[in-house]
């Protein structure tokens, strides 16, 4: 099996996400043996961000991180785990609030992939890029 | 980022000439009221519709947008001033112990490239010159009176006050604890170290202060803390000022035509610098300290922005020598986050009243407004001295946007699109517009005030 990254890379609808996991150095962490849960905004997820989001993140890698690493929550956490939770701790800090009762949504976004294995945890596709708040 | 092998959404291109640089653009998308919803029952129902059909608190009527961006413009001219001098005491004055002249701004602050304006800006939020407006450099010189040294400007107070930036600093030091990570990094042990050697630094070979410094260490660190939120405060006007004029110069175009365009010009201004960084460098003797490094990854969403509108709009304090309070009777708050102080409640009447925080900035407007602004007040004017009560509560519609564009932002970042399908996502949006909207049920709201052109 591949890792998170691997699967990301390969995918092809999460240019965005991993041009910035790359930018803010998080390749090698994504790579380790974790194992991590990822709730993994797609290409147009970031897209919905308004105009110049982005940029200004990318230009301050620190503070990309943060907003990358608040979609990470340590340990795999399989869907029919988080149905059993109302919220989760990132690895930003923050908390992420779960909500299961109708489909399966994370905070304002809504998973539309769940469940993508890798060796190093588990991989949550989700609709809209999650913000600390 | 060049190197690497996937690419990001690229910035777009501002419409002029020879621009390379990444630029800034507009949205607006004004929705028709939601059907899918029951009308709210709240008590500012309407306002409620119309933030869900993407508008502000305030109504779009030309009235308004006329003179929220006339007050933009003459609030972006001092505060092209109070940010530049924010970073210089936090930056240079640092801990003098006799800062007599904090206010005199040297070249080099005035010359400081504003990162969201010029031609190298990180992001070209203002399509004018990075370096201090023309106009404040001309006031600067001149004052209301003539050209003299700036000294005595300085002491007959022909000058920009600087007092009131100060006392927005004071409000974010004061409340503390507003969210963000900024706030509790200041009582953290990591903070303290840094803080003490930039203080042993700045006072080397100075026997007095570093003994004073050994008996009350505690001291020199809360000056520390209030220095870093002169940093703080001074690093998001920074970005507010380009903001502001590139908001005046769209009006002046005729390319911000209501209300809600202005508000989400501001919202998207918002998304466009959250990541911006938050710190505190100090320059001693040619060496930088950083007190809050910028590793810190402390953003200006979180920790400046946020902090600011809860501190600065909502709550503040009671301003000495405006009126009378009687604690017991607890018509002061026990709880400071309850403090309803701020423009988004404040009687503009009593200005005049020398010296209060409001006055010094509406007196700092007066010298920028734009002539539109100042035809409109002298049609409505009372009196020689009612311009700055009007351009007050100008000044408090101009607010009531801000605040919007934070709530709307806020809803954006948090919650669900306006035109969301899911009617679960719709009422989650009102519930949300509903909270907010509850701070302003409070008598000393001025909300109510606000819809009317009769309130000026």
């Amino acid at each position: 099996m591949a890792d998170i990254v691997d699967i990301a890379v390969s995918a092809g609808s999460f240019q965005t996400l991993v041009t910035a996991v790359q930018a803010a150095g998080l390749v090698d962490t994504l790579k380790s043996p974790g194992p991590f849960t990822v709730f993994a905004p797609n290409d147009d997820a970031f897209a919905k961000l308004p105009p110049g989001t982005i940029h200004t993140l990318v230009q301050n890698i620190p503070q990309l991180a943060r907003i990358l690493t608040y979609h990470v929550v340590p340990g795999r956490l399989m869907a029919a785990d988080i149905a059993k939770l109302n919220c989760l701790t990132s690895v930003e800090g923050s908390e992420i609030r779960i909500d299961t009762s109708h489909g399966f949504e994370v905070k304002n976004a809504t998973v539309i992939a769940p469940d993508i294995e890798a060796d190093n945890g588990v991989i949550h596709v989700i609709d809209t890029v999650i913000l600390m708040g | 980022m060049s190197s690497l092998p996937l690419t990001l959404p690229a910035p777009t291109q501002c419409p002029m000439p020879n621009a390379h640089y990444p630029c800034f653009v507009m949205t607006a998308t004004i929705l028709a009221p939601s059907t899918q919803l029951p009308p709210s029952s709240h008590e500012f129902a309407p306002v409620i519709h119309r933030l869900e059909a993407g508008g502000a608190m305030l109504p779009d009527t030309p009235e308004n947008l006329m003179q929220i961006i006339g007050i933009y413009k003459a609030y972006a001219v001092p505060m092209d001033f109070y940010w530049r001098d924010l970073l210089y005491i936090a930056e240079r004055v640092f801990l003098n112990p006799f800062p007599f002249f904090k206010y005199f701004l040297p070249k080099e602050y005035l010359d400081l490239h504003n990162h969201y304006a010029g031609d190298d800006a990180d992001l070209r939020i203002w399509r004018g010159e990075a370096t201090a407006h023309p106009e404040l450099l001309a006031f600067m010189e001149k004052g209301e009176t003539f050209k003299m040294p700036k000294l005595l400007h300085h002491l007959w107070h022909d000058r920009i006050n600087m007092e009131f930036a100060e006392a927005c600093m004071r409000a974010m030091l004061w409340h503390r604890g507003m969210g963000g990570n900024f706030d509790p990094y200041l009582d953290t042990d990591e903070y303290k170290a840094n803080a003490d050697r930039a203080i042993k630094a700045y006072f080397k070979g100075n026997p007095v202060m570093l003994g004073l410094y050994q008996m009350f260490p505690e001291m020199f660190i809360e000056q520390v803390r209030q220095l870093s939120y002169y940093s703080n405060l001074g690093l998001f006007w920074e970005v507010m000022a380009p903001v502001f004029f590139e908001m005046s110069d769209r009006y002046d175009a005729g390319d911000i035509k209501s209300v809600p365009e202005a508000m989400n010009f501001l919202v998207n201004a918002i998304f466009a610098m959250a990541g911006r960084p938050i710190y505190h460098h100090v320059h001693i003797r040619g060496e930088v300290y950083e007190i809050i490094p910028k590793s810190c990854g402390f953003m200006w969403l979180y920790e400046a922005a946020l902090p600011y509108v809860e501190a600065v709009f909502y709550r503040t304090a009671p301003f000495r020598g405006t009126k009378s309070y009687n604690a017991q009777a607890k018509q002061v708050p026990d709880n400071q986050k309850d403090f309803h102080y701020g423009i988004l409640y404040a009687d503009v009447f009593p200005v005049g009243t020398a010296g209060i925080p409001p006055t010094l900035l509406m007196q700092d407007m007066l010298h920028f407004l734009p002539k539109y602004l100042v035809d409109y007040y002298h049609q409505h004017c009372r009196g020689e001295d009612d311009m700055l009560i009007q351009l007050g509560i100008s000044f408090q519609r101009s607010m009531y946007v801000v605040t919007s564009a934070v709530i709307q932002a806020l809803r954006t970042a948090l919650l669900y699109p306006l035109d969301d399908p899911n009617p679960r996502h719709l009422q989650a949006n009102r519930a949300f517009f509903e909270t907010q909207i509850d701070r302003f049920k409070r008598p000393e709201a001025r909300l109510r005030d606000v819809q009317s052109q009769n309130y000026r």
